[in-house]
């Protein structure tokens, strides 16, 4: 109540989109799911992504579903700024309000999105660690481009966040490329919020995981989007990650959003043939 | 009962129509139009053959399923009264919990989480204080005899019958304003059963709007203060228990 402009969502995404070669908008007339395909025949161009808007709140998680290829990881991308977008607006409450558009920041004001703002989790925890370094450093450099500068404050901060994302402290020392892979992505959450960010977005952090080992994670997670009230986007192919830890969700298919609802009535009564079909496939 | 100004739920002309486009585009008609009102301390059980309809409407008045026509007008505890078959994904969502509550026959297991976790993380949910709500939490687990010694046990490993229990204690603690009950005691052996059913009559003594499927007409006649028979996705009769139940066994026989 004390910031009385401060809108009620914590990101919000419109008409957001990503074409791959010419930008050329010709390319739009004959991609997508009734199309078939997301590469333009008359422009050679490939349509990864268009028209995608959604807003997220504190303490809430969307879900983003498609199969390889939908176009799920690309969004994500470009709300990271790890991709420019080729169109559309992305804005976060906490930056001028929600009146600045994250696009047209400059690349170093858009990086330090990342340390304050926006935390990433990738599938591979080779993109958002350094496994030359030990787990503690890699929190460490987090905390350090966030203005830290006092060793042993840097150092209890990032025991305490090792400790929550449940990595044994005497492994804190030890390279994270000795590291196993459920580790590695329970390091990559507790760099991810060093800083306190407001808004995580996940990209496939459970997959590639063995099964008990992702449950793990999967548990972790979800506990951590509970307790801090984080603004969440997880972008999986797997329902069952959808399922425990969104309430809502967007489908997408070659590179559109086809249909978007609760994550319960996605699952049990989807309406778009291609959701039937991804259910469908799930379910069997 | 028929006051209107105490109408939790307002059901108007609903249907439900599944278009199977994994099947040829197939549709299914799951409901035909349907009209029912449900009041503060009132438990209406829906009764019917299976496939009449009865959990497609529970669905619908939760939105699990997408009503594909009609009106369900809820009546908050504050503010003024929404239409949940318009309202937008994230209006719903801020309703589930306190407003409307959905009690399945199935606990949907949380890998890494005991019974007394889930039952008090239900009540915080619909806005207790902690503390009060692990208080809660142990009134139902010990109400519903589920033994001390598998509060703390993940719940996926615990039986069917157990399960369940966890399931109506986290869906009762801290009750919302309407709850829709589908075969919450499935499960349970008879002793077990009666202490579910006793907890679940508190209910509307609470003045929580119940609408629920029972499979068993033992339940509805024990519960329910109305009770509404479906057929072929519409209502066919509704009234007091004793009268529907007669009809019911009429046919039956």
């Amino acid at each position: 109540m004390t910031e009385p402009n401060r809108p009620d969502w914590m990101l919000k995404v419109e008409g957001l989109g990503k074409i791959h070669g010419a930008p050329d908008r010709r390319s739009l007339h004959d991609t997508g799911p009734e199309h078939g395909t997301s590469k333009s025949r008359l422009t050679g161009s490939v349509v990864a992504a268009w028209n995608v808007s959604f807003e997220v709140a504190a303490g809430e998680a969307l879900g983003v579903i498609g199969e390889s290829g939908s176009g799920k990881s690309t969004v994500m991308r470009c709300i990271a700024g790890d991709q420019p977008a080729t169109a559309g607006s992305v804005r976060l409450a906490r930056v001028g309000d929600g009146a600045t558009e994250i696009l047209d920041l400059e690349p170093a004001a858009r990086r330090r999105l990342r340390v304050d703002e926006l935390a990433v989790v990738y599938q591979d925890p080779a993109e958002g660690l350094d496994l030359r370094v030990t787990a503690g450093g890699n929190v460490a450099e987090r905390l350090t481009a966030a203005g830290w500068r006092h060793f042993g404050d840097i150092r209890s901060r990032a025991s305490e966040l090792l400790s929550r994302t449940e990595v044994p402290l005497e492994r804190m020392d030890d390279l994270v490329a000795t590291y196993s892979g459920g580790m590695r992505q329970r390091v990559q959450l507790a760099k991810a919020l060093a800083n306190r960010p407001p808004i995580v977005l996940l990209d496939e952090p459970t997959t590639g995981l063995d099964a008990s080992v992702a449950a793990g994670v999967l548990d972790l997670i979800r506990n951590l989007l509970e307790e801090l009230g984080l603004a969440a986007v997880v972008v999986s192919h797997d329902f069952r990650v959808i399922e425990m830890l969104t309430t809502r969700c967007i489908v997408m298919h070659h590179g559109r959003v086809v249909e978007s609802g609760l994550t319960d009535q996605l699952l049990e009564d989807p309406h778009h043939p291609y959701s039937q079909r991804l259910v469908a496939a799930a379910r069997s | 009962m028929n006051d209107l100004m105490n109408a939790v739920v307002d059901i108007r002309d609903l249907h439900k129509t599944f278009v199977l486009h994994t099947i040829d585009g197939r549709s299914i008609e799951a409901l035909r139009g349907v009209d029912l009102t449900v009041h503060g301390g009132e438990h209406v059980a829906l009764a019917g053959s299976s496939g009449a309809g009865k959990s497609s409407l529970l669905k619908c008045v939760y939105r699990t399923y997408l009503p594909t026509a009609g009106s369900v007008l809820l009546t908050p505890r504050v503010g003024a009264a929404v239409d949940l078959v318009a309202s937008s994904d994230a209006e719903l969502a801020g309703l589930r919990g306190r407003e409307v509550g959905y009690v399945s026959q199935f606990l949907r297991a949380e890998p890494r989480r005991g019974a007394f976790d889930i039952v008090t993380r239900a009540g915080v949910f619909r806005g207790m204080p902690r503390d009060e709500a692990r208080d809660a939490a142990a009134d139902a687990l010990r109400r519903l005899n589920l033994d001390e010694s598998l509060w703390d046990v993940h719940a996926t490993v615990l039986s069917g019958g157990e399960k369940q229990r966890v399931n109506l204690a986290a869906g009762t603690i801290s009750p919302p304003r309407l709850l829709l009950l589908d075969e919450p005691v499935s499960a349970l052996d008879p002793a077990n059963r009666e202490a579910a059913l006793a907890l679940i009559a508190d209910l509307t003594l609470q003045g929580v709007a119940v609408l629920s499927v029972f499979h068993d007409l033992d339940a509805m006649s024990r519960l329910a203060t109305r009770v509404v028979l479906m057929r072929d996705g519409r209502i066919a009769h509704q009234g007091a228990p004793a009268h529907v139940l007669e009809l019911l066994e009429g046919v039956a026989r």
